[in-house]
């Protein structure tokens, strides 16, 4: 297969153009979206690329539609992407819990920009951060990864459709338009050097029969592609293993969200990724994700220059989230500080696991510019 | 180092930051290149950043800049702040009025006479500051230019490149 980039070798890319290659090594070959800053060079480069991998790209007419688009392009046996920001974003709630309560694999991208609404375009922000989480209504349960270099929104783009497909789940990249525009040299792996997960597809009638059933044991069933010879029935009611609507039983909708929140939270050891940065030792923890972490990496080397035992815990997935792993991370430090571009989000979620072992506090920036280092050196010392 | 250049739309100050990082991807450095600019497509300030390293790089825009290229009064009076104490200043000397020491050259007239373009500015501009600092080499820059500029424009943004070059080993 030829790529219409080069693959084996380095480029010097922004962090939207390393999300859309990445998602064609992954094997992504339908993308739906609606053009929007600070994603929308995300779309232009699926635009170019997909007519070249046999691949389809369309614009939607709006983000309803785009996400819809995926999650039916998905049910037909393709890997699926859209990419977006707040606005969009918010479009698109509705439709992601359709994805969890169909158990559809599909990747949405947030590049965060400022909000609440149209807020502002061209800057980055973290607001959305309890929105990827929580945004769609209902019990509910999916996967976040949070990129903060180029490279990693390339290697963290790849690992999405690898959980979507191996979870059945929607997964969301949230990413900020720092990342998105911003150009780092990127490693583009040959097709050989990457590892490429694909869903479980029924083995026998038997098991198509069940595409909500847990016929392995581990919370994920096989899934039926249409056209493949199932009759299959997909809705976003409660329904039972074959799928049917049954909504007035309180016994089958417990069974289903429960097992929804098994196939993940079961996993999440495997699911969950965090880098530490001189954190062994620590007194002083900083706890980031995203872009933010980049900042907080040099805070922590002027601080030990200072002679202030300070890590650095860079979480990779935001959810689901290791709450244990911060307890005891809050037994081990005196505080922990977490700088977010936001008025507090991932705040609350450390506070929590902290669990009142060590004292958290908050150190937000809004307004579109990133964390120095020295403005968080400055919260640490006082 | 930190690069900063500044000026007005429509100078190509992002492009030649680009360009600029890209000749340091090349070369398998650490390149961390970003921008800003007002939302006027001529006229605004133009901000492109270049952070190179071989160490990796944390910072995600220019805080304490070892150069600053400044090509217009805007983008200079905008940014001229960030530039530390002991760094280079190179300037469009036609068109910036500093109030510190620096280095530089009529850029836009050297465009203008070497390309009958003033719109190379931006590449005689590279092309001074990379001849003044040695942060790349002028291969890797042209190399860089092939790849980024519109095709057929290859040769007249590398004469311009060149002239600029020849401008900063004076």
């Amino acid at each position: 297969m030829r790529y219409p980039f080069p693959v084996g070798k380095s480029d010097f890319i922004q962090g939207d153009e390393a999300i859309a290659r990445a998602a064609i090594l992954a094997g992504c070959r339908f993308y739906a979206g609606y053009p929007i800053t600070p994603a929308s060079e995300i779309f232009e480069a699926m635009a170019l690329y997909m007519p070249l991998v046999d691949g389809v790209c369309i614009q939607m007419e709006d983000e309803i539609g785009s996400i819809a688009a995926i999650i039916g392009a998905s049910w037909a046996g393709a890997k699926a992407m859209t990419a977006t920001s707040g606005p969009g974003f918010s479009l698109m709630q509705e439709n992601l819990g359709y994805a969890v309560m169909t158990e559809t694999p599909i990747v949405v991208v947030n590049m965060m920009r400022g909000g609440p609404s149209t807020g502002q375009p061209t800057f980055p922000s973290q607001g959305d951060i309890m929105q990827a989480i929580w945004g769609t209504h209902g019990d509910h349960m999916l996967i976040v990864l949070s990129p903060s270099t180029v490279q990693e929104a390339f290697d963290f783009t790849i690992r999405a459709f690898n959980l979507a497909e191996k979870y059945r789940t929607p997964v969301v990249i949230l990413g900020d338009a720092e990342i998105a525009h911003m150009r780092e040299r990127v490693y583009i792996p040959n097709p050989d050097e990457i590892e490429i997960v694909n869903r479980k597809l029924p083995a026998n009638e038997e098991e198509a029969k069940l595409p909500f059933g847990d016929p392995h044991s581990d919370g994920v069933p096989p899934m039926p592609i249409f056209g493949k010879g199932y009759r299959t029935y997909v809705t976003g009611l409660t329904h039972d293993e074959r799928g049917k609507p049954r909504t007035v039983e309180p016994e089958v909708h417990e069974r289903l969200i429960r097992r929804i929140y098994r196939k993940i939270l079961d996993h999440k050891d495997e699911i969950i990724s965090y880098d530490k940065f001189m954190l062994d030792d620590a007194e002083v923890a900083i706890v980031t994700t995203g872009i933010v972490s980049r900042s907080a990496i040099r805070a922590v080397k002027i601080l030990r220059e200072r002679d202030v035992k300070a890590g650095l815990l860079k979480l990779n997935t935001v959810w689901p989230f290791d709450f244990d792993y911060i307890e005891e991370l809050a037994e081990q430090v005196e505080k922990i500080y977490v700088p977010e571009m936001n008025m507090g989000q991932l705040y609350h979620l450390v506070k929590e696991g902290a669990n009142g072992k060590a004292d958290v506090e908050l150190i937000p920036k809004i307004g579109g510019e990133v964390h120095t280092p020295m403005e968080i050196v400055e919260r640490v010392v006082g | 180092m930190q690069i900063r250049l500044a000026g007005i739309g429509g100078q190509g100050v992002v492009l030649a930051g680009v360009i600029l990082g890209e000749a340091a991807a090349i070369e398998g450095l650490n390149v961390l290149q970003t921008q800003d600019y007002s939302s006027a497509s001529r006229g605004g300030h133009s901000i492109a950043d270049v952070i190179i390293s071989k160490e990796p790089i944390y910072d995600v825009i220019v805080t304490k800049a070892d150069v600053l290229v400044a090509l217009h009064q805007l983008g200079y009076d905008t940014v001229k702040d960030s530039l530390k104490e002991n760094g280079l200043l190179i300037i469009e000397t036609d068109l910036v009025k500093p109030d510190r020491d620096y280095l530089g050259a009529p850029f836009t007239r050297i465009a203008e006479e070497t390309t009958g373009l003033a719109l190379t500015v931006n590449m005689v501009a590279l092309g001074y500051l990379v001849a003044k600092t040695g942060v790349v080499k002028r291969e890797s820059v042209e190399e860089a230019i092939r790849r980024r500029v519109p095709k057929g424009t290859e040769d007249v943004n590398i004469k311009a490149f060149r002239a600029g070059y020849e401008e900063g080993l004076r």
